[in-house]
């Protein structure tokens, strides 16, 4: 930056100051490691959808009508717009992975402990609307696989006796899917999701600089082992500058992301789009294999599993609500989870569990 | 009362009326209500249907399947599961009707024969008048 642009700016707001609280004076833990670098991929990876989204509504048509043959023409006719459909594509899939894996690493450190229970409460509501973005923008292209796989999500309402009906009705505008559902799932997709989620990422970033970086729970933390008895930032007067030492290391992740992501568009671009994909709705024939998008495929065989409709999707809604608040509820003060064999038993049962119903509801 | 508490109450209730009368035409405004104009009868030629074959029709805006059975006669239900709305299938073979998305099987009544659909498939009124097969 010249030093005319600089000092017109240091004058006005502060650079200086601004740079020095934030950036080259705020410090991390000095173990810190690159699961830490997870958050910000994944905001780098919403940056990413958010950019392509925009980009492909200026050729999507949210019309029954019209969206398969806009999303097939984005596909086919738009000069590169196969790139960008893919890059929202595959990075959704990828997204969803990062987030997933931040939540499973924050809560393997025990990083969601006191005093950060509302930065996890923030994140996991953050995780939920990220699965309802997917699920919004799954049913835009109008595809058998969308139509369908809609179909299942907004029937699942109605297993809830007086309001299941109603809300199914909300959801859908209709009886069944239909045009007036593909417009509240593009309203929602576009307009309705964004905001919201960005007021939570607001709150989470806020709750992460005022309380500071965790550390880990495998090596030493002066500022971790004292007692949380007042507000009072954790600084980590001992740790490394966040810029350039911890910057560095989001980029090079991020730059992993964005290589995987083309790696898979250019090496398996059919890997997130499968022949139902690409075949227009058919709302008066169910397509034999149907299946939801892969991190759906265990609630969906536990659907399958579960012999009543009303049992099943309220042991689902449970164990999302047990994740949400998990923070008040564990209140062991044990952050490593070495040192607690039940948890760390439980917690790998269930990931095993999560991966042997997701494999089993492939086939 | 004091004129600030007074004015603090005042500007709770009227938050609070102007939240709620926004609320309920929000929530009309979401859910409308259903227009679907009712059927009443459709009529089906019975040559249309051999015995052992079924037809996909759509009553009442709803699909539906009206199934030629040889021993059970003629019979008509609704094609959406009871259990998360997608469509059976009927399989001639073996006289169910299938539902592709989470297995759920059901018999010629209607009856859940295996998976997880809560209720028997809804069965429609219909009579057989010589050639004619009469929904409704």
């Amino acid at each position: 930056m010249s030093k005319g642009i600089r000092d017109w700016l240091e004058m006005r707001i502060g650079l200086d100051d601004l740079v020095k609280t934030n950036l080259t004076g705020s410090m991390v833990p000095k173990n810190v490691n690159l699961f830490y670098t997870l958050g910000f991929v994944s905001l780098v990876g919403y940056a990413i959808q958010v950019l392509s989204g925009i980009v492909l509504m200026i050729y999507y048509i949210p019309h029954p009508d019209h969206a398969f043959r806009s999303v097939q023409d984005i596909m086919s006719k738009v000069p590169y717009g196969w790139l960008f459909r893919q890059i929202h594509v595959v990075g959704s899939n990828l997204l969803v992975i990062a987030a997933f894996m931040h939540m499973i690493t924050i809560f393997f450190m025990g990083n969601y402990k006191k005093p950060r229970e509302m930065t996890w409460l923030g994140g996991a509501v953050m995780l939920i609307f990220t699965l309802a973005f997917c699920l919004s923008g799954y049913l835009l292209p109008w595809s058998q696989l969308s139509y369908w796989a809609t179909t299942v999500v907004t029937s699942m309402p109605t297993a809830f006796p007086i309001v299941g009906d109603f809300l199914a009705h909300v959801l859908r505008g209709t009886e069944h899917v239909s045009g007036a559902t593909l417009s509240r799932f593009f309203a929602l997709h576009v307009s309705i999701l964004p905001p919201l989620f960005l007021l939570f990422m607001a709150v989470h970033f806020l709750l992460v600089r005022r309380i500071g970086i965790s550390s880990t729970p495998f090596g030493k933390s002066d500022e971790e082992s004292r007692a949380w008895d007042r507000y009072q930032k954790k600084r980590h007067t001992d740790g490394y500058p966040y810029y350039p030492y911890f910057f560095q290391k989001q980029m090079f992740m991020a730059l992993v992301y964005i290589s995987v992501m083309f790696a898979i568009i250019t090496f398996a671009p059919t890997l997130f789009l499968p022949v139902e994909a690409n075949t227009p709705a058919d709302p008066l024939k169910t397509p034999a294999l149907i299946r939801p998008e892969w991190y759906f495929l265990a609630p969906y065989q536990m659907l399958k599993l579960i012999p009543n409709k009303f049992l099943g999707i309220s042991i689902q809604i449970i164990l999302v609500s047990i994740f949400i608040v998990w923070p008040f509820l564990d209140t062991h003060k044990e952050k490593n989870i070495l040192k607690r064999p039940v948890l760390r038993g439980v917690f790998i049962a269930l990931m095993c569990l999560w991966v042997l119903l997701m494999f089993w509801g492939m086939k | 009362m004091q004129r600030r508490k007074f004015l603090r109450v005042l500007l709770g209730l009227l938050g609070s009326g102007a939240a709620v009368s926004f609320a309920y035409p929000l929530l009309r405004f979401l859910a409308p209500p259903r227009t679907a104009a009712k059927q009443k009868s459709l009529v089906l030629s019975k040559g249309e249907i051999p015995a052992g074959e079924a037809k996909e029709i759509i009553y009442n805006n709803t699909p539906s399947i009206v199934i030629n059975h040889p021993a059970k006669g003629v019979l008509a239900f609704t094609r959406v599961c009871t259990h998360l709305g997608c469509l059976v299938d009927y399989d001639k073979k073996a006289g169910r009707l299938i539902c592709p998305c989470h297995a759920g099987t059901f018999d010629l009544d209607g009856k859940v024969m295996s998976g997880p659909p809560p209720k028997p498939l809804p069965k429609l009124p219909l009579r057989v008048e010589g050639d004619s097969i009469i929904l409704g």
